[in-house]
């Protein structure tokens, strides 16, 4: 796959998020933007992901999981989260993110720290992308190095499978 | 002679995406009717799911009638992208699969003018396409 | 002390050898263009925004390259600085230097860098109600940003140009130099 200098991604991400916070001044309003901005993403990039992974159908929620954090980041962000804190019935786990290009050379300013959730964005691509595979989930940062937490942490909770859909069910 | 006389792009609701024919003097249906075929084929493949006995179908992959060859790849997300073909034509499947799929990530995808599941009007991929099955047809020995 | 707790500009700066996928980049410029577009009234309008967009990376985009490529020293001369936009900062953003780097003959503020096939613009295609549009408008910003920065203010924006004998347009980008800048490179010894 052709590759960029990571920085010139950097400082495009980071200069958008300073003009949404330009255009609406309220910091939990630029949370929900990024939100919704990534899920427009993910509803497209997964095709991609699909295509070029090769990638032909997970057998489980784990699997998933696991192929979003090995194969999917390193697809796009050339970097790898590590999947943890699996619940007991395997519907809900925390990738968590050593590295990410996104946060490179980022500092929150002081009215912001706590607040403004930087990468929301990528929440918003992991939820939009499994969507299009018809898994319902919800995906926060629980933990985030520019709140300055030690690590970066993903939470993904898988709500509901979408069923496919049948024309002419009998019980219609 | 190998060829391929259409492409068709289908969404996850039925919804026809994309139609292009490669080969002159084909009879060709006309718009509404191809949009109406489009979404039929999105019942019979989902119809043929369900008709499987075994578990796990995911679709009709090939169609063969006597003067054409139909393949369908459907991606798991719901798209399928048709082919249809002089019968016997070669590797269609993995041209769909992997060739045009790329395409269709690339440069309908990517583009902001692009509205996911609408009609394709992608200049880039129009030509992307038609480079790619103009090649392979000029390889089996057409006329081009 | 953990490293989270630094402040920033204590931290070692990232040596600039890492890489994306251009695809990451491609999806959120893509999503950047509908975003503007959804606040927009027209295509100048639209070119504005993504330009105000690549004028913050221009800005950092200076820093980081005066402090990486070069000692301490200054463009004031302006062809110094557009030679730094079209060679250093060019090489940074595309692999290669600008094609050509052109002075016009008919308004002496204004210069023109020429290339082809900027990536930002690889998977758009254009509908006919945007013809005039050229999304290269970001790499634009950039370039006002990185000349700002340096004390060379101008507008910059960015245009498809048909060349005879090739399928594709070549893409200029026009910088016109503000008359403050036009005036202090006459003050300097030439």
């Amino acid at each position: 796959m052709e590759t960029m200098n990571a920085e010139i991604f950097t400082l495009t991400y980071g200069s958008m998020v300073r003009q949404l916070l330009v255009d609406t001044e309220d910091v939990e309003e630029v949370n929900k933007q990024l939100d919704k901005m990534g899920y427009n993403i993910g509803v497209r990039l997964i095709d991609e992901f699909l295509a070029k992974s090769k990638i032909n159908k997970c057998v489980d929620f784990r699997d998933s999981a696991e192929k979003l954090a090995k194969v999917g980041f390193k697809m796009f962000l050339n970097t790898t989260a590590s999947v943890t804190s699996w619940n007991a019935e395997g519907t809900e786990c925390s990738l968590i993110l050593e590295d990410n290009p996104m946060t490179d050379f980022v500092e929150l300013p002081e009215g912001c720290s706590r607040k403004l959730r930087y990468c929301n964005l990528l929440c918003g691509v992991i939820r939009g992308a499994l969507r299009m595979v018809n898994l319902n989930v919800s995906c926060n940062f629980v933990q985030d190095v520019l709140w300055d937490d030690p690590v970066s942490e993903l939470r993904l909770k898988l709500i509901s499978t979408g069923a496919e859909n049948y024309p002419f069910k009998d019980d219609d | 002679m190998p060829a391929i006389y259409t492409i068709l792009i289908i969404n996850k609701s039925g919804g026809l995406m994309f139609d292009r024919d490669f080969l002159p003097g084909i009879s060709k249906t006309n718009g509404n009717d191809t949009l109406r075929l489009a979404s039929i084929w999105h019942s019979v493949n989902a119809i043929s799911t369900q008709l499987s006995p075994m578990p796990n179908c995911l679709g009709i992959e090939l169609l063969q009638a006597d003067t054409f060859d139909l393949h369908c790849f459907q991606a798991l997300t719901g798209i399928k992208f048709l082919a249809m073909t002089e019968p016997q034509t070669p590797d269609v499947a993995n041209l769909l699969r992997y060739t045009i799929y790329d395409l269709y990530a690339d440069y309908a995808l990517k583009n902001p003018f692009y509205e996911v599941d609408q009609r394709i009007k992608c200049e880039l991929f129009d030509n992307h396409l038609n480079y790619t099955i103009t090649g392979l047809h000029r390889r089996w020995g057409h006329p081009v | 002390m953990s490293l989270a707790r630094l402040n920033i500009v204590d931290r070692p700066l990232p040596k600039g050898k890492s890489e994306v996928s251009l695809s990451a980049f491609a999806f959120l410029f893509s999503e950047l263009v509908q975003y503007c577009l959804a606040n927009v009234k027209s295509t100048g309008e639209l070119e504005s925004r993504l330009e105000s967009v690549g004028v913050g990376v221009g800005l950092r985009l200076l820093e980081l390259l005066c402090q990486r490529e070069r000692a301490s020293k200054r463009d004031i001369r302006l062809l110094d600085a557009l030679k730094f936009v079209s060679t250093t900062l060019w090489k940074y953003l595309f692999g290669h230097q600008a094609r050509d780097l052109e002075h016009s003959t008919t308004a002496p503020d204004e210069y023109m860098i020429n290339d082809y096939d900027l990536f930002v613009n690889k998977y758009i295609s254009l509908p006919k109600d945007y013809a005039s549009l050229n999304c290269a408008a970001f790499v634009a910003g950039i370039v006002r940003g990185a000349l700002d920065g340096a004390g060379f203010p101008s507008r910059v924006t960015a245009h498809f140009v048909p060349v005879q004998g090739q399928a594709k347009p070549k893409t200029v980008i026009l910088v016109k130099f503000d008359a403050s800048v036009m005036k202090r490179e006459e003050r300097l010894p030439s």
